[in-house]
């Protein structure tokens, strides 16, 4: 877990206050090499505030108000205890990221557990939002951190910052870490809602399977891959097993998504149609395969299909 | 800095604190300015659920100038304990109707620790001080409220106690060891209107009769060994030598230096523990032979001190009953002959019959003792009025008074038969505390004696209130009290109430905490610092450096131990003997996998260590049992905790 031992210099190095140390792929737990703590702007105030009883006490020679500012000035340590108390302890780990559309927020998640028999509030995680969580004594909880997507491709996790300034808001806890978590963001869908393409690669395939369509047909036993929106959840609420509802139509034709029949202009531009295709083509429940320069996905429907499908989109031409 | 982020209960509770804080200068502010507080503090606390109702700019601008003009008309002067505190009221006050985020809370509760040290200005009780532990505990609990709205109330003043429980033993240390320096004298800020009772400058017969009643602390006397009897407790302190006729004042040449004396008698060592006072007199018993450097004897032999009179401060003196003054020099033979007019006629005819012109002083003195023994003179704390001639009004025609009257008409009287007389203010017995071992002065023993001077002798004290016949005693207010502590002795000692009452030994208890707090807290000073820390083998700034270091260390990391510990233990016993079990198996390799279940761990475990198979297996059923299953049995979690004690593995060599 955070098994390497620090070089005395890396052990000193600023940007571990920042931006933590090297990314992780499993859980963390903040320990005393990972959490750092700093007096607020409020805490230094109550420095001075210390430093003005002590002075009130020395021109008055007032010996209770000397032990105000010396009982004030142990609260200021203790309350670095305080601090450290809030954070330390606290297990992270990296939970599933779901793929994305581009433009949509990407959600990270994590798993947090908090081992000790101490309740813990007013944390807050932050990777470019913040989040505020409480986390009562031996509970795990999973957490979501938004982050926002421009392009396609894997987005890398930031720096993750937990943080806390209880219990008195005089210092502040904080906790930078890194993960090697990444969230696929697929292409962003085309707005235009173009018809299908006519096959013309897959010709020779039609009529394999006229399934899948409007009108309905009949019920087959589930297989993995069928559509989910297919399985008759009123048979299986019964207690019959999984079946799948079989649709029969005009559009159970299945075609292809070829990428250099796509209409668009640069590289992104089709990718995006591909992609728009791809989602509505599922949710018609329609059979498709994907040709790209490189890779060729054959006609099939399923999320299983249609996730291989975006990946394949949002991974094109960018290394793996 | 938004609005919304403060929640009500926050807002609440910093109202409740701030009134808790500020209550006590209720009874020393100016009333106008507390009411504006008060005032300024209700109108917010409505305000909390009806934002309307705050006041806009320019009603918050006409307050703030409201505010202004009540310190300026109410308050003499910008600096010293007073106009502070008034200051930070006022200001804590129109801080309240402005309280829009986060930071106005901290900036209000911090004010409030500073009005909290002023308290300490005015009162250094033990009760205050506990008050303000108490106000301390709900301003942290503020912070933690305005923190997080996801804490329970009585969770935040749990912490906030728990917080500075944990403080205190560290400012317990530090406020030990850190060097205590006196101020300069420039910066003691003078606060006359103060409203210390005591003894003052002159003395009319009258003066004396408030302090009588009131039965506020002037000093208390721890002695080193025995004390003196009730008789001899005479604390000596201002000298009245001029008189008028009317009022007695003292002697302007007092602070010449002072004529050599000749003690006799027993040596009483003691430690006088001085209260707030007027004036810089000390009173040591008399007559003080040795005593601490800060205290100088006048030319009257009245103990006066350096320190500041407002502060507690305490003295080690050496007294002896016996002295001899020796001779008087004729400054203060002219003083102390000293009269107003000329003495009338019944005067010298009283003073002719008691022998006064034609014998020994030491014969006259007796005489006009047993004059007022036999003579139907009265002791009184509700004496006539005397406004002119009193001494010859109290001599020939009231007859009642109390010791300012005998005291003054006996020095009067001296003074015709060419006796140097004066009169010497101070106390009288005290009360002696069972519990704490000291005895206890207070105003109401407050007295005044005669001195005179006489040949081969030098001052000899004579106290003419003594020799009043009991039974001319009026059973008045206060009487009581001075008999029990023998402040004035009618003839045989009316017995000190042997059985004290419970109620009398638990005030006397109170009293004894008192004595020990005062002493060893409020009057911790420089100079007793100084004496404590040499004790201990402190000497210099480097050995304290070490000691304050040294200590700190020993007070904290059993809290850091403590405080962290908890953090580390798993809230689940039956978990955490689960990987108590876990951490010794991969202490000899063989490690739990991540995601790895108890049972397929201890499968794995058993093939690779078949020779704790069945060790492994009770221990994994037992922990499954426990943690999965309803049905566990009570006695299952010792089992566990007995069979994972026990388990131990041996390494395995890899080779």
């Amino acid at each position: 877990m955070n098994a390497q031992p620090l070089g005395l210099k890396q052990r000193f190095k600023l940007s571990r206050f920042v931006s933590g140390e090297a990314p992780a792929s499993g859980p963390i737990v903040l320990n005393q090499r990972r959490v750092f703590i700093l007096p607020t702007r409020r805490g230094m105030v109550f420095v001075a505030l210390i430093a003005l009883v002590v002075l009130i006490a020395f021109v008055y020679n007032n010996n209770l108000a000397y032990m105000l500012g010396f009982l004030m000035a142990s609260i200021f340590f203790v309350t670095i205890l305080h601090s450290f108390k809030s954070l330390s302890g606290l297990v992270i780990r990296p939970a599933q990221h779901p793929p994305v559309f581009a433009g949509d927020k990407a959600m990270f998640n994590f798993v947090l557990h908090n081992p000790g028999d101490q309740q813990r509030v007013a944390i807050e995680m932050r990777l470019q939002e913040a989040v505020p969580i409480s986390l009562q004594a031996g509970e795990t909880r999973s957490v979501s951190l938004p982050a926002a997507t421009k392009k396609r491709g894997w987005l890398d996790c930031s720096t993750l910052t937990l943080s806390s300034c209880y219990p008195l808001g005089l210092f502040r806890v904080w906790s930078p870490l890194r993960f090697d978590s990444r969230v696929l963001v697929y292409p962003y869908p085309a707005k235009l809602d173009l018809p299908f393409p006519e096959t013309a690669a897959g010709q020779g395939r039609q009529g394999q399977s006229k399934r899948g369509g409007d009108e309905f047909y009949g019920l087959k036993s589930y297989q993995s891959g069928d559509p989910i929106r297919q399985i008759h959840w009123k048979a299986y609420a019964k207690g019959r097993g999984l079946h799948s509802k079989q649709y029969a139509g005009s559009a159970s034709l299945e075609f292809w998504l070829d990428y250099d029949e796509t209409p668009g202009g640069d590289v992104e531009g089709r990718l995006s149609q591909l992609c728009r295709w791809v989602v509505d083509a599922e949710r018609a429940g329609l059979r498709y395969g994907l040709l790209l320069p490189g890779a060729k996905l054959s006609p099939d429907c399923g999320i299983a299909h249609s996730q291989a499908c975006l990946r394949e989109l949002a991974l094109f031409g960018l290394a793996r | 800095m938004a609005a919304s982020m403060l929640n009500r209960r926050s807002l609440y509770f910093l109202l409740v604190s701030m009134a808790l804080i500020t209550l006590p200068h209720a009874w020393h502010m100016p009333w106008p300015l507390f009411s504006f507080f008060a005032a300024m503090w209700v109108w917010r606390f409505l305000a909390v659920r009806r934002g309307d109702w705050l006041p806009k700019r320019w009603l918050l601008f006409l307050l703030t100038l409201l505010g202004i003009v009540l310190l300026i008309t109410q308050q003499r002067g910008v600096f010293g304990r007073d106009a502070g505190t008034g200051l930070f009221v006022v200001a804590l006050g129109l801080k309240l109707m402005e309280i829009h985020g986060r930071r106005d809370v901290f900036l209000v509760v911090y004010l409030a620790f500073i009005v909290a040290a002023s308290q300490f200005l005015y009162e250094q009780s033990i009760l205050m001080a506990g008050y303000i532990l108490l106000v301390c505990t709900v301003l942290l609990a503020t912070l933690i409220t305005q923190n997080t709205a996801q804490v329970a109330t009585q969770a935040a003043i749990k912490t906030a106690a728990a917080i500075i429980l944990q403080a205190l033993p560290m400012a317990a240390v530090i406020f030990v060891l850190f060097p205590r320096l006196e101020a300069p004298r420039w910066m003691w800020l003078a606060d006359d209107n103060k409203a210390l009772s005591g003894l003052s400058n002159t003395l009319e017969p009258g003066s004396i009769s408030d302090l009588s009643l009131s039965d506020e602390l002037v000093f208390r006397v721890r002695f080193d060994g025995e004390a003196p009897p009730p008789a001899q407790r005479y604390w000596r302190g201002p000298v009245y030598s001029r008189t008028d006729g009317v009022r007695w004042t003292m002697a302007a040449n007092h602070n010449q230096p002072t004529p050599a004396v000749d003690f006799s008698g027993k040596a009483y060592r003691y430690t006088l523990l001085m209260e707030p006072q007027k004036q810089n007199w000390v009173f040591g018993l008399d007559m003080p032979e040795s005593f601490d450097a800060s205290l100088r004897l006048n030319r009257a032999f009245q103990l006066l001190s350096d320190k500041r009179p407002a502060d507690r401060a305490e003295y080690k003196i050496v007294s002896r009953p016996g002295y001899d003054t020796g001779p008087i020099n004729p400054a203060d033979y002219r003083d102390n002959l000293q009269l107003p007019a000329a003495a009338s006629a019944k005067q010298l005819a009283l003073i002719k019959t008691l022998q006064g012109f034609d014998g020994p002083p030491e014969r006259f003195i007796q005489n006009l003792l047993n004059h007022f023994s036999r003579e139907r003179f009265y002791y009184t704390l509700t004496p006539p009025l005397m406004p002119d001639n009193p001494i010859d009004t109290f001599l020939f025609e009231t007859r009642s008074g109390f010791c300012s009257h005998y005291a003054t008409a006996f020095v009067y009287l001296l003074r015709i038969a060419k006796i140097p007389a004066r009169v010497v203010g101070g106390y009288q017995g005290g009360e002696f505390n069972r519990v704490g071992g000291f005895l206890e002065v207070r105003q109401a023993d407050a007295h005044a004696w005669a001195e005179a001077w006489l040949e081969n002798k030098g001052w000899v004290r004579f106290d003419p209130t003594a020799a009043i016949a009991p039974e001319r005693v009026e059973r008045g207010v206060n009487v009581d009290l001075q008999i029990a502590s023998g402040a004035v002795n009618f003839g045989p000692v009316i017995a000190d109430s042997a059985a004290l009452s419970w109620l009398k030994r638990s005030r006397q208890l109170w009293q004894s905490i008192d004595y020990n707090w005062q002493r060893w807290v409020i009057n911790y000073n420089g100079a007793n610092q100084m004496r404590f820390l040499q004790a201990l083998g402190i000497d210099g700034i480097a050995a304290l450096a070490k000691w304050l270091v040294g200590s700190l260390l020993v007070v904290t990391l059993p809290l850091v131990w403590w405080l962290l510990k908890k953090n580390r233990k798993p809230a689940d016993k039956t978990l955490s003997l689960y990987r108590r079990f876990c951490d010794k198996l991969a202490k000899a390799g063989v490690a739990i996998g991540q995601g790895e279940g108890p049972k397929d761990f201890a499968d794995r475990a058993q093939k690779q260590r078949p020779e704790l198979a069945a060790r492994i297996q009770q221990i994994t059923a037992l922990f499954i049992r426990l943690r999965y299953q309803a049905d566990a049995a009570d006695g299952d979690l010792q089992k566990l905790k007995a069979l994972v004690d026990t388990f131990s593995v041996k390494k395995v060599k890899q080779d």
